[in-house]
């Protein structure tokens, strides 16, 4: 049998199955049940069952540290991550809101600059992002939606309040493990269901299909949708893959496609054919070469034309990377309050601005107790853990702090939910985060299909992949 | 469908069928050779010089001796990774087009070239020797004809599947063409016909059809002619034929590129050229003019669907 109850003392963070005084919360109690009613080498023959399965589907993502690009499973765990009714009812609403309000921010620093000009944010945050674009100002995007798809990453607190950690509008992944996840925990441990009444997740697809279709350029009746990837060496290149085998559309590479007379094509054995929608999974530098990396070969010659002529939607929107840019995130609750006149539901972790001086001294003078982020990296690259970091670490990132302040924020440092985790043959606790996605098509939706890592390093409180990070399958209970 | 995908549909059916045949080749002679290992009259570099020829895509006529022949011959033909038409090769090829196309093939079809390509790369020349060839060689085949068997009842019969068809129809008669040219039917007209039929599956298939043992001239007659069996040059060729014909919507029996033009010549040679005539040249002469249309026939269908130099309109 496998011993569930979990190897600490309840510390001072939240864990997700366990209350304080080390009973199982009601929601989780009768998936605790159900594990332990499984004998544990079968436990175990089962986890193998899925590993290979994983392995064999090709259900895997590239280290980019290895020039080979080295193909690892992501590390699946079989003790679900149990949302309420009412903890997800909090999330769906806090994300539509914090979505709309970053939207609003970017058609207004493309048009008006109505929030720049009343100085609810300083104007050199904005034109210093290295994702504002000048070339997207006064440009119009169909329907005015700019982030289709975002992943907002979320966290508890001490007190089990969900956080705000970061946004991401630009080409977030992880919806596949998502729907891959539920697929094999249901193949390999149908019995945990039994008793629970958990939202399916495999609509996805084509409700991201509705909102591609939706923001077709207008006149469009069929519009013709491709997912473009950079190719079978990116990391998330299995997820392009599902998504358009899912949705039932064509996945394209760069080379795929050529532009004439602004409008997009793809070159087919049958000649070229007409491209509405373009599903990129690409960033904005990688799009076309006349406008971006002029050096580069990758990319689409003359899309950003036809893109401005209206010819062609391109989802996310260029230039939404601004939306997401670390050192706008702590003006997101001011957005919401500016352009929705609302107060936020989810709340940010504290952030430093390392370009005012002042906040810049307290950065440097607590290295040792504060997460240092670089603002244009992502995947846990380019960060300090302050209390974790060697002397030298946390020397090297002073320098660098110092020498370009617009590139870093700090956080305190959060003791992020645990959750119990199989590793090993044993349960221990490992800390948990949890990306929900939001679609934006006629409006905001939340599905309830959210991503959970878990960072499977003993005490490590980082859960992204590149870093030795899992995931979970992710339930969210039907009311 | 996109040229890349075309493209990439047409060298995974090269790939797989390629792996199957190598691996074919490979376990027929490594039994034969087996026989011949004690004997001293070069017959068995002979027989590895052909294998080098035939799966190994090379006319390198140094061929070890003392019984090294059979270790080298077979670790360049099966794993050597330098070497592109090695089984190893072939696999890693057809699973990198497998991957690029991924979102056009089916799971399950997906997964057979996957499971074969994670078997293969954790196998190593000594321990694949030490358990004897047949098993590692035996897996390759099963999987791969696997393959064939899943994308049949997977896939959508379309274009994808066409292209697909047509790739591995095209290597499977070139492959056959080149075994053919490997082969000395003059010289040891009994042992070399029994080794071409092996070579090309073809043994049994050949006894039921002509009741006596082979003869150099109706073995090459029946892995040349054959109406119906699914190896023979007239075959394969009209299986690309009518994969293209499917693809293009043109008439069979007249054509809408180069390649289709190709193949009617292919198709009337095979269909009225009396046998006599065809091998007027000799065997080994005739078989090297196909492994050249076979080729010159790729670039005609590499021009007509997915040129490397794309078209800008």
């Amino acid at each position: 049998m496998l011993d569930l109850q979990p190897h600490y003392a309840v510390a001072a963070h939240y864990d997700e199955l366990y209350d304080a005084a080390g009973a199982p919360r009601p929601h989780y109690a009768k998936v605790a049940a159900s594990l332990a009613r499984i004998d544990r080498d079968e436990i175990l023959a089962r986890v193998q069952a899925i590993n290979t399965a994983l392995l064999q589907r090709g259900v895997t993502f590239t280290v980019y540290a290895d020039s080979a690009g080295t193909e690892r499973v992501f590390p699946f765990d079989i003790i679900p991550r149990i949302i309420t009714p009412s903890e997800w009812s909090r999330i769906e609403r806090g994300i539509q809101q914090r979505v709309r309000a970053i939207n609003a921010f970017l058609y207004d620093v493309y048009h008006s600059e109505r929030i720049l000009r009343e100085g609810r944010i300083p104007r050199e945050m904005v034109y210093s992002s290295k994702n504002y674009n000048r070339e997207m100002i006064d440009v119009d995007v169909p329907r005015d939606v700019y982030i289709h798809v975002s992943g907002i990453d979320l966290i508890r607190d001490e007190q089990g309040e969900f956080l705000v950690l970061e946004d991401n509008c630009r080409t977030p992944s992880g919806i596949s493990y998502v729907l891959e996840n539920r697929d094999v925990l249901k193949r390999g441990f149908s019995d945990l269901f039994r008793n629970y009444a958990v939202c399916p997740v495999d609509d996805y697809p084509s409700r991201l299909l509705d909102v591609l279709r939706y923001v077709a350029p207008p006149g469009s009746a069929q519009p013709s949708v491709v997912v473009l990837t950079p190719g079978i060496y990116n990391s998330a290149y299995f997820e392009h893959t599902l998504l358009a085998r899912r949705m039932g559309i064509e996945l394209v590479e760069a080379r795929d496609l050529i532009v004439v007379d602004n409008s997009v094509f793809l070159k087919t054995t049958r000649g070229l054919e007409r491209v509405d929608v373009i599903y990129r999974r690409v960033d904005d530098d990688y799009l076309d070469p006349l406008y971006f990396m002029p050096d580069s070969s990758l990319g689409v010659t003359g899309l950003m034309d036809a893109y401005r002529a209206g010819n062609v939607t391109i989802a996310n929107a260029i230039g939404a990377g601004v939306g997401d840019d670390k050192a706008i995130y702590r003006f997101v609750p001011e957005m919401i309050r500016f352009y929705l006149d609302e107060e936020p539901l989810l709340r940010n972790v504290p952030t430093y601005d390392c370009t005012e001086p002042a906040q810049l001294q307290h950065v440097l003078a607590n290295l040792d107790k504060l997460v240092v982020k670089n603002t244009n990296a992502s995947g846990g690259y380019g960060m300090l853990m302050g209390p974790y970091a060697t002397v030298e670490e946390r020397e090297r990132f002073r320098e660098t702090v110092i020498a370009a302040p617009r590139d870093f924020i700090a956080q305190p440092v959060v003791q992020i939910s645990s959750s119990p985790t199989l590793v090993d043959g044993s349960m221990v606790a490992r800390r948990v985060d949890l990306r929900p996605f939001a679609l934006y098509g006629r409006s905001v939706e939340v599905p309830p299909a959210a991503l959970t890592r878990v960072a499977l390093r003993e005490g490590s409180l980082v859960v992204n992949s590149s870093q030795g990070g899992g995931s979970k399958d992710t339930w969210v209970l039907q009311s | 469908m996109l040229s890349r995908v075309a493209d990439s549909l047409y060298w995974l059916g090269r790939n797989v069928e390629r792996a199957e045949t190598v691996a074919r080749i490979l376990d027929v002679n490594y039994t034969r050779a087996t026989d011949l290992y004690s004997q001293r009259d070069g017959r068995s570099e002979a027989l590895w010089r052909s294998v080098m020829q035939c799966a190994g895509f090379t006319s390198q006529t140094k061929i070890p001796t003392n019984g090294k022949a059979a270790t080298d011959c077979f670790g360049f033909c099966a794993f050597d990774t330098d070497n592109p038409t090695s089984i190893i090769s072939s696999i890693r090829i057809a699973r990198t087009n497998a991957l690029s196309i991924r979102a056009e093939l089916t799971t399950e079809v997906w997964e057979v070239v996957n499971v074969l390509y994670l078997h293969v790369e954790e196998q190593d020349l000594r321990s694949v020797l030490r358990e004897g060839p047949s098993k590692f060689l035996r897996r390759v085949r099963d999987w791969m004809q696997a393959f064939a068997g899943i994308s049949d009842a997977t896939l959508t019969h379309g274009d994808s599947w066409n292209f697909l068809q047509v790739g591995r129809f095209i290597e499977r008669a070139y492959m056959t063409a080149r075994i053919l040219e490997a082969v000395d039917v003059e010289h040891e007209p009994w042992h070399e016909s029994q080794r071409l039929l092996e070579m090309c599956c073809a043994s049994v298939p050949f006894a039921q059809a002509s009741h006596h043992a082979p003869e150099a001239r109706d073995a090459v007659s029946y892995i040349t002619l054959s109406q119906s069996f699914p190896r023979s040059l007239r075959f394969c060729t009209r299986e690309v034929d009518a994969a293209m014909h499917r693809i293009s919507h043109a008439p069979i029996g007249t054509f809408a590129n180069d390649a289709e033009r190709r193949l009617g010549r292919m198709r009337a040679l095979f269909d009225f050229t009396p046998i006599d005539e065809m091998l007027e040249p000799g065997v080994t002469e005739f078989a090297r003019g196909l492994v050249a249309d076979f080729e010159e026939l790729s670039a005609d269908i590499q021009r007509a669907y997915f040129p490397r130099l794309l078209v800008t309109a």
